[in-house]
């Protein structure tokens, strides 16, 4: 293995090429160089050995069943969107007096249209006769009665 | 394995309330150690984990099936640890001769003396575990995650909510403080 007269491999290279993160050309690139460049190599196994330590750490457990405590604690967190679709008690009543309420009052319009006293005409559409309303139009000829110029 | 966590996760989501605990047994350990490795303390790392599945419940409609659960799930216990040593501006100045990994000291600078393999891998374990808290936290969390958690570089970024490129120069700078803590110790142990 002879030392090359080339770039030595970045540390981001040779991380990720351990990682297996580089593109297929890029990491082909530093397998040849790792072939060629004994410090380069040294500092591979550097890494690989750093990786083998993590996995001997020992792994640590909580060392008991977290999901019952979890599960007993679930209705106290689910409450709050719970809480929106509870029904009070006086719900039902406010419904039911604001039922009573427009039934009572379609009674009353309803008999006082139609079984009660005589409702005034209502005149306010004869804008659209020939006469303006009031005849109070002194605009164009067109708005006066056509009969009149007869 | 990820697809079936998914699905639970889904059904969990649905309001089957079985599946969520069911995401909890499979993960619970994951996560304590997760935040373990990032916090130090085992009695907090507890409560983060805990806080970690009740912050995931509440979070659940709005988890999108197109992120995988798992990264999600460390996402939220990576900031609820992160909150905890930001609000305390928890800094640590690691002395190996506080650290115990079986209620008693480990002194590397031992090593020459130990008798066998088993406490020479003691002897790393120790200088591994001061070499995680002595590095920035940024850094930690990218290194466990890809070291413990053996996440992709892209899963990392979702995680940390940082580009790709980030993760891997970060991990890049993580590697070699870990690795010059390494030297720095066996160094002295040389010297010794």
């Amino acid at each position: 293995m002879t030392e090359p007269t080339t770039q030595h491999a970045s540390e981001m290279l040779l991380s990720a090429y351990w990682d297996g993160e580089l593109g297929a050309a890029e990491g082909q690139q530093v397998a040849v160089h790792l072939a060629a460049c004994r410090s380069c190599a040294g500092r591979l196994v550097a890494l690989q050995a750093l990786s083998a330590d993590f996995d001997k750490l020992p792994r640590e457990t909580l060392g008991y069943d977290l999901a019952g405590v979890i599960e007993a604690q679930l209705p106290a967190a689910a409450r709050p969107r719970a809480r929106q679709h509870e029904t009070r008690w006086w719900g039902p009543l406010t419904a039911s007096i604001g039922a009573v309420a427009s039934i009572t009052i379609g009674i009353a319009l309803g008999l006082a249209l139609f079984g009660g006293a005589a409702v005034p005409r209502i005149t306010a559409m004869s804008v659209f006769d020939t006469m303006p309303p009031g005849s109070l139009c002194v605009g164009l000829e067109a708005c006066y009665d056509k009969g009149a110029r007869k | 394995m990820d697809d079936a966590h998914d699905e639970l996760a889904g059904r969990a989501q649905g309001g089957d309330r079985h599946a969520f605990t069911q995401l909890v047994r499979r993960y619970q350990d994951r996560v304590f150690h997760f935040i373990l490795r990032m916090h130090g303390g085992r009695d907090e790392a507890m409560d983060l984990t805990q806080e970690t599945f009740l912050k995931a419940f509440r979070a659940l409609p709005g988890w999108q099936p197109e992120a995988r659960f798992s990264t999600w799930l460390f996402q939220i216990a990576r900031n609820a640890t992160l909150d905890v040593l930001r609000r305390r501006q928890r800094i640590e100045f690691v002395s190996l001769d506080e650290y115990s990994a079986a209620g008693e000291a480990v002194d590397p600078r031992d090593g020459a003396r130990l008798p066998d393999e088993k406490l020479a891998d003691q002897q790393r374990m120790a200088l591994l575990e001061c070499a995680l808290r002595a590095l920035p936290p940024e850094q930690r969390e990218v290194l466990l995650l890809r070291e413990l958690e053996g996440m992709s570089y892209a899963d990392i970024a979702t995680t940390l909510g940082i580009e790709a490129g980030t993760v891997k120069s970060r991990l890049a700078r993580a590697r070699v403080a870990a690795l010059a803590y390494y030297r720095h110790y066996a160094g002295e142990i040389s010297n010794d």
